[in-house]
C-alpha cells in the first residue's frame, strides 16, 4: 500500500460525523416529502386543472358566410379559399441554425426576402415591407404562439408544397382563409358593402357567440352590415386534446358543427344595375367632357317596381372597389375614400340629404288639389317673378320680397296641368303661399309637411341599408329650434318648390313619385327578395309590403291654422287624399313628358311615360369653398323622376346628378335611358320565356 | 479471500440500485413515447446498454481491491485534467451550449463525470494519509488546491453544476475527516463570499437561472420558468397514486420538458403519484444509507472516505435534482442518480457503487490480527 501512512489511515472516522451527514440528508428528504405532499395532495386540484387546461383547447369552427344573389341567381358576394403561408415562432426548433435553415428555404419557396427592413417597422399583415427573419423576430417578441403571415394569397400548388414540408419545418404552416369575393365589384359595392375585422367594441359580444377576432370578419357596410346576423351563421366548436406543439390529437367532446349563414336573394337585377351604372356614369362623364371640367362629381339612380317596392337597380356613383377590402382594409385606400368630397363609401341613393327642388312640387300639387287651394281648371297667371310681402309674424307689415321663376320670361296663363308639366315656380309659389285674390289661401307650411310625409318624406323608409337618412321637411317649430328664427311667409313660398330647408334622399323622391304612380298606395321599398338556405330551400319568400294607401288610410292631418306661419296646431282630425287628386297629378306628370319639361328628352320614347324634373339650387360646403354661392345664381343639382307605362306603371326611376345644373337636360336622359334599358331587358326575358 | 469478498458483498445495495435503474428505464420509455427525435437517438436502447455495462463495472470494481485505485488516482487526475484542457482548447461536442463531451470514436465520454470519482479517490487518499493534520489550515489549503485544479478546468467549460459537486465532495470529505467546528464556521463565511463575488463572473444563462429562481416571472409562457411551471403541474397532477404509467397528459403530450432527463422525477410523480415519488426517494435514501454503512464498516479511513464520498455525490445529485423539480432549488443540469437518461452519469454512479461494494466486501468485522 504505497503512499499510505498506515497509522493515519487506521484512525477511524468519527461515527457522529457520518450520522450528522445522514441526519442532514434525512432532514432534506423529510422536507421534500412535505413539499410533495403539499403539491400532490393539498394543491392537487389546482395543478390537475392546469394540466387539463394544458391539454384541452376549445377551437371555434368558422361558419361559411351566406352568399348574396341577385333576383336571377347571379352571385353578387361569395366566399373563395385563399392560402397564406404562416410561421408560429413558438413552434420553431430550439436550435438557431435549424431556424435559419427554415427561414432561408421558406424565403426561397415563397419569394419573400430573407431579410428586409428592420424590426422597428410595423408588422403589416400580408405587407411586403419586411423579410421573413424580421417578421419572425417581431412576432416572437409580440405573440410567439400566434402565426405570423409570411406570404398571403399564394397559389394552391405552393400552399400544398409548403404543407408537405411543414412536417420537417415545425412552426411553418398554411392557413386557409375564406375571402369574400364580389364578382360585380364597384358596380354593386354601395349596396352590398364590405367586410372588416371584428372591432374592439363588439369583441366581447361576438366572442360570446364563438367568433374569433382577427379570423372572422363582420359586415362593415351595405347589406353585409345590415344582414350581418343572417349572413354570418353560427360558429361551431370542438373541445380537443392537443400536445405541446398545438397539434390536435382527438376530440374530447362531440364536436358542434358550424351552421352556415343563410343566403340572400336580392330584388336587384344585375343587368339593369349594370345598365343604370354605365348610363349614369357616362352621362356625367360626357357632360364633364363637354364642359371641359369636372363639374358634376357624383350621382345616384334607383329603379323600382312601384307595385311591389322591389328595387331593381340602385346606383351611387362614384363607388369603391369592395374587392380591395377582401383580405384587410388597406389604410391608404380607406383614407383616400373617406377624404374624398364625393363620399364614395356612402350610398347616396339612400344616405344623402339633398335639396329636392322641383320634384318636391308633387307634394305641393297633391296638397293644393286635395285641400281645394286650386281647382284643376283654374287658370293662374305665371309671370317671370312675383313680389309678395314677407312677414315673420301674423299681422306684421313686412317687407316686399321677389320670388323668381326659373323661366325668366314666365309661362303666361296656366291651369293645373300646365303648371305641373312646365314646372312653373310661380304657379307653385302661389299654390303654396297664396297670392292676393288669385289664390286667397295657400296650402301653408303645416299642410305641406303632412302631405310630404304621406308621400314618403321626412322619415326613413325602412330600406335594408345602414345609415338611411331621414331628410327634412321643415315646419315653424323646427325653424324656431334649429335656426332661432320665426317661420316667415317667404319660407312657405320657398318650401313649396322644394327649396330652402327641404332635404330628401333620392329614395324619398322616388317613393313620392312611386306613390302617385301606384294610385296612392305606397309599398315599402326593399332590396330583399328571399332568404334561402344552402340547399336552396326558401326560408323567407318575398311578400310585397304596403306601407299605406293615401286614398284609404287617413294620414293627412287637419290644422287649426292651415295657412299660418305660427307653430302648427293639429285639430286631431285626419283625412285621406281623394283618388281624383292622384289621377290629376298623374296627368300633370304625363303632361311633362308630352309637352312639358321632359318633352324634348322623351320625344322618341315609344312607351308612355310620365315624369317630373327638378333643378335644385344648393350651397353646400364644397360649393361655398369654390365661391359658387352667389346670391340669385346658386349652383344646382339635377333631378328627374319618371315612371312607365303610364296606364299601368311597373317601373319608376329617379336620377340625380350632383351639380348637374338642369334637371331635364342632365338627369332627364339618364332617367329615359334607364327606362329604355328596363323595357329592353323585359323584352329579352319575354323572348327567352317564349323560346322555352 | 475470494469467498470472503462475496460473503460481505452488499446484495441489498445492489438490489436497490438494480430496482432504481430498471424503474428508470421504464420511466424513460414512458417519457420518450411519441417523441420522434428522442426515439431516433435511441435513448432507451442506450440506457439499457449502459446499465448492462454498468453492472459489469460494479462487479469488476467490487472484485478489485479499492486500495489499488490509489496508485492510479494520480495518473487519472492528470489524464482528466489533460482531457478537460483538450476540450477547452480544441472544443468538444457541444450540447446545450456547453462543451462537455469528448467524442472518442464510438463512445462519447464526459471527462467531468470521471472527475467526480477521481476527486473522491484523490481526496480520500489525501485525507486518510493525514488524519492527524486535519486541524492544520495549511493542510486544508493544500486540499483546496488539489480540488481547484480540476474545478477551474471544469468551470471553464462552462459546467457550474459539476464544479459545485466537486467542491461539495471536498467539503464533505473534509467534514468527515474531522474538520473543526470553528473552521466550519470560517468556511461557511468563505463560501458565502465566493458566491457573492463569483456570481457576476457566471455565464449569462447561469445567472439567469438563479435570478429566475429567486424572482420568477409569473407571466412567462415559455423558457426556463415555463419548464419549472410545467414540472410543478406534472407533479401536482399526480395526486396520491398518479395518473398511471404512460397516462400523464403532461408527460405524454410533452408539456413537461427534458422529461427523460432533468425532469424525470416530475414524470414519475405525475404517473405514480406521491406514493411512487416517495418510493423512489426512499430507495435512493436506502442506497445512500448503505453507502454510509459501508463507510462505517470499512477497515480503513481511505475505504470509509471513498464509500462516504460516493454517498455524498448520490445524495447531492438527488437533492439538487429533486429540489429543482419541486422548485425548492434553482434549475441545474444534475441528473437524478440511476434514473435519469444519460450513460456517462449512470456509469459514474455505478462505478461508485462498485467501489462501495469493494469497501464493504473487504471489511473485517472480526479482525483480531
Amino acid at each position: 500500500m504505497s503512499g499510505i501512512t498506515q497509522t493515519s489511515n487506521k484512525i477511524p472516522l468519527d461515527a457522529w460525523r457520518l450520522f450528522a451527514f445522514i441526519g442532514v440528508i434525512a432532514a432534506v428528504f423529510v422536507l421534500f416529502t412535505a413539499r410533495l405532499f403539499y403539491l400532490q395532495i393539498l394543491e392537487h386540484d389546482n395543478w390537475l386543472r392546469q394540466a387539463e387546461e394544458n391539454r384541452t383547447e376549445e377551437i371555434s369552427l368558422p361558419p361559411q358566410r351566406g352568399v348574396i344573389y341577385d333576383r336571377n341567381g347571379m352571385i353578387l358576394a361569395r366566399n373563395e379559399a385563399s392560402y397564406n403561408v404562416t410561421v408560429t415562432p413558438a413552434f420553431l426548433p430550439d436550435d438557431a441554425a435549424e431556424i435559419e435553415e427554415i427561414v432561408v428555404q421558406l424565403a426561397a419557396l415563397t419569394g419573400t426576402p430573407v431579410t428586409l427592413g428592420s424590426i422597428d417597422e410595423p408588422l403589416i399583415p400580408c405587407g411586403d415591407n419586411l423579410g421573413v427573419r424580421e417578421m419572425i423576430a417581431i412576432q416572437t417578441s409580440f405573440s410567439p404562439f400566434s402565426p405570423v403571415l409570411i406570404e398571403c394569397n399564394v397559389p394552391r400548388e405552393l400552399a400544398l408544397s409548403v404543407a408537405e414540408r411543414s412536417v420537417d419545418w415545425p412552426g411553418v404552416g398554411v392557413q386557409v382563409e375564406p375571402i369574400r369575393e364580389y364578382p360585380t365589384g364597384d358596380m354593386t359595392a354601395s349596396i352590398i358593402g364590405y367586410l372588416g375585422p371584428i372591432p374592439a367594441a363588439q369583441e366581447v359580444e361576438l366572442r360570446a357567440l364563438g367568433f374569433v377576432p382577427n379570423r372572422d370578419k363582420i359586415g362593415y357596410g351595405g347589406l353585409e352590415l345590415y344582414f350581418d346576423e343572417i349572413l354570418r351563421g353560427t360558429p361551431g366548436s370542438r373541445v380537443v386534446e392537443t400536445d405541446v406543439g398545438g397539434q390536435v390529437l382527438r376530440d374530447i367532446e362531440a364536436p358542434v358543427d358550424p351552421i352556415a349563414g343563410q343566403n340572400i336573394v336580392l330584388t336587384i337585377d344585375t343587368r339593369l344595375q349594370e345598365a343604370a351604372t354605365s348610363i349614369l356614369k357616362n352621362e356625367i362623364l360626357s357632360w364633364n367632357q363637354y364642359f371641359n371640367e369636372i363639374r358634376m362629381t357624383s350621382g345616384a339612380a334607383i329603379a323600382m317596381d312601384p307595385r311591389t317596392g322591389e328595387i331593381l337597380a340602385m346606383v351611387s356613383w362614384p363607388s369603391y372597389e369592395n374587392n380591395r377590402f377582401a383580405r384587410f382594409i388597406p389604410a391608404y385606400y380607406y383614407d383616400q375614400l373617406t377624404q374624398d368630397a364625393t363620399h364614395p363609401l356612402v350610398n347616396n341613393a339612400v344616405g344623402a340629404e339633398l335639396p329636392a327642388g322641383s320634384v318636391f312640387k308633387l307634394v305641393t300639387a297633391v296638397g293644393a288639389l286635395n285641400e281645394g287651394v286650386v281647382s284643376p281648371d283654374q287658370v293662374i297667371q305665371t309671370p317671370g317673378k312675383i313680389t309678395v310681402t314677407e312677414r315673420f309674424f301674423e299681422g306684421e307689415t313686412g317687407r316686399d320680397r321677389e320670388f323668381v321663376d326659373w323661366n325668366e320670361a314666365g309661362f303666361g296663363s296656366l291651369n293645373f296641368l300646365g303648371g305641373l308639366a312646365n314646372s312653373s315656380n310661380v304657379y307653385f309659389y302661389k299654390l303654396g303661399g297664396g297670392y292676393q285674390d288669385e289664390v286667397p289661401e295657400g296650402l301653408g307650411v303645416c299642410r305641406l309637411v303632412t302631405y310630404a310625409e304621406a308621400l314618403g318624406y321626412n322619415a326613413p323608409l325602412g330600406i335594408e341599408q345602414p345609415y338611411e337618412t331621414i331628410g327634412l321637411v321643415p315646419d315653424p317649430t323646427w325653424k324656431r329650434i334649429n335656426q332661432g328664427e320665426n317661420w316667415s311667409t317667404g319660407d312657405t313660398y320657398i318650401a313649396s318648390v322644394g327649396q330652402g330647408f327641404v332635404l330628401a334622399s333620392p329614395l324619398q323622391v322616388l317613393m313620392s313619385a312611386a306613390t302617385i304612380a301606384n294610385d296612392g298606395v305606397q309599398m315599402r321599398p326593399t332590396l330583399l327578395y328571399q332568404i334561402v338556405d344552402g340547399e336552396g330551400n326558401i326560408l323567407q319568400d318575398f311578400v310585397p309590403e304596403e306601407r299605406w294607401d293615401i286614398t284609404q288610410d287617413p294620414l293627412i292631418k287637419e290644422y287649426e291654422n292651415p295657412s299660418g306661419i305660427g307653430a302648427c296646431r293639429e285639430t286631431g282630425e285626419l283625412k285621406t287624399v281623394e283618388p281624383w287628386v292622384i289621377e290629376t297629378v298623374q296627368q300633370g306628370m304625363r303632361g311633362a313628358v308630352q309637352f312639358g319639361t321632359l318633352a324634348r328628352e322623351f320625344a322618341n320614347v315609344t312607351i308612355a311615360a310620365a315624369g317630373k324634373t327638378g333643378t335644385a339650387e344648393y350651397c353646400d360646403e364644397t360649393a361655398f369653398a369654390l365661391g359658387k354661392c352667389v346670391y340669385g345664381n346658386w349652383p344646382s343639382h339635377a333631378w328627374t323622376v319618371a315612371y312607365a307605362p303610364y296606364d299601368d306603371p311597373e317601373i319608376v326611376i329617379v336620377a340625380f346628378v350632383y351639380n348637374g345644373n338642369e334637371g331635364a337636360t342632365v338627369a332627364g336622359p339618364i332617367g329615359r335611358k334607364i327606362l329604355e334599358a328596363y323595357f329592353e331587358i323585359k323584352a329579352v326575358d319575354a323572348a327567352a320565356a317564349e323560346g322555352q | 479471500m475470494r469467498t470472503a469478498i462475496w460473503r460481505h458483498f452488499d446484495f441489498w445495495l445492489l438490489g436497490a440500485v438494480a430496482v432504481l435503474i430498471t424503474f428508470g428505464i421504464a420511466m424513460i420509455r414512458s417519457t420518450i413515447a411519441g417523441n420522434a427525435e428522442l426515439i431516433e437517438l435511441d435513448i432507451l436502447g442506450r440506457q439499457i446498454t449502459y446499465s448492462l455495462a454498468g453492472f459489469v463495472v460494479i462487479l469488476i470494481a467490487a472484485s478489485v481491491d479499492y486500495r489499488l485505485w490509489i496508485s492510479v488516482s494520480r495518473i487519472l487526475y492528470v489524464v482528466i485534467a489533460l482531457l478537460l484542457l483538450v476540450i477547452i482548447l480544441f472544443g468538444g461536442t457541444e450540447a446545450f451550449g456547453a462543451q462537455r463531451w469528448l467524442n472518442i470514436g464510438l463512445v462519447i465520454i464526459q471527462p467531468s463525470e470521471l472527475a467526480k470519482i477521481t476527486m473522491i479517490i484523490i481526496l480520500a487518499d489525501y485525507f486518510a494519509r493525514n488524519r492527524e493534520r486535519v486541524k492544520d489550515l495549511a493542510f486544508i489549503g493544500r486540499s483546496i488546491a488539489l480540488t481547484m485544479g480540476l474545478v477551474v478546468l471544469i468551470l471553464l467549460q462552462p459546467n457550474l453544476s459539476t464544479s459545485i459537486v466537486l467542491m461539495t465532495v471536498w467539503f464533505a470529505l473534509l467534514w468527515a475527516s474531522g474538520l473543526e467546528l470553528k473552521h466550519l464556521a470560517f468556511f461557511a463565511l468563505a463560501i458565502l463570499l465566493v458566491v457573492a463575488i463569483g456570481f457576476p463572473f457566471l455565464e449569462d444563462y447561469q445567472q439567469q437561472r438563479v435570478i429566475n429562481f429567486i424572482f420568477p416571472d409569473p407571466e412567462a409562457r415559455f423558457g426556463s420558468n415555463y419548464n419549472v411551471t410545467q414540472a410543478l403541474i406534472s407533479i401536482g397532477s399526480g395526486g396520491w397514486l398518479g395518473q398511471g404509467y404512460g397516462q400523464s397528459s403532461q408527460v405524454q403530450l410533452r408539456f413537461l420538458k427534458v422529461r427523460h432527463n432533468d425532469f424525470i422525477f416530475s414524470a414519475i410523480s405525475a404517473e405514480f403519484g406521491l406514493i411512487g415519488a416517495l418510493a423512489v426517494l426512499g430507495l435512493l435514501f436506502f442506497v445512500i444509507w448503505r453507502c454510509v454503512r459501508a463507510a462505517q464498516l470499512s477497515q480503513d479511513a481511505f475505504g470509509a472516505l471513498v464509500a462516504y464520498g460516493v454517498a455524498v455525490i448520490i445524495a447531492l445529485h438527488t437533492i439538487v435534482n429533486v429540489g429543482m423539480n419541486i422548485q425548492l432549488l434553482p434549475v441545474t443540469g444534475l441528473p437524478l442518480p440511476f434514473i435519469s437518461a444519460g450513460g456517462s452519469s449512470l456509469l459514474t454512479f455505478m462505478f461508485g457503487i462498485g467501489l462501495v461494494e469493494s469497501v464493504v466486501a473487504r471489511h473485517r468485522a472480526l479482525n483480531f490480527s
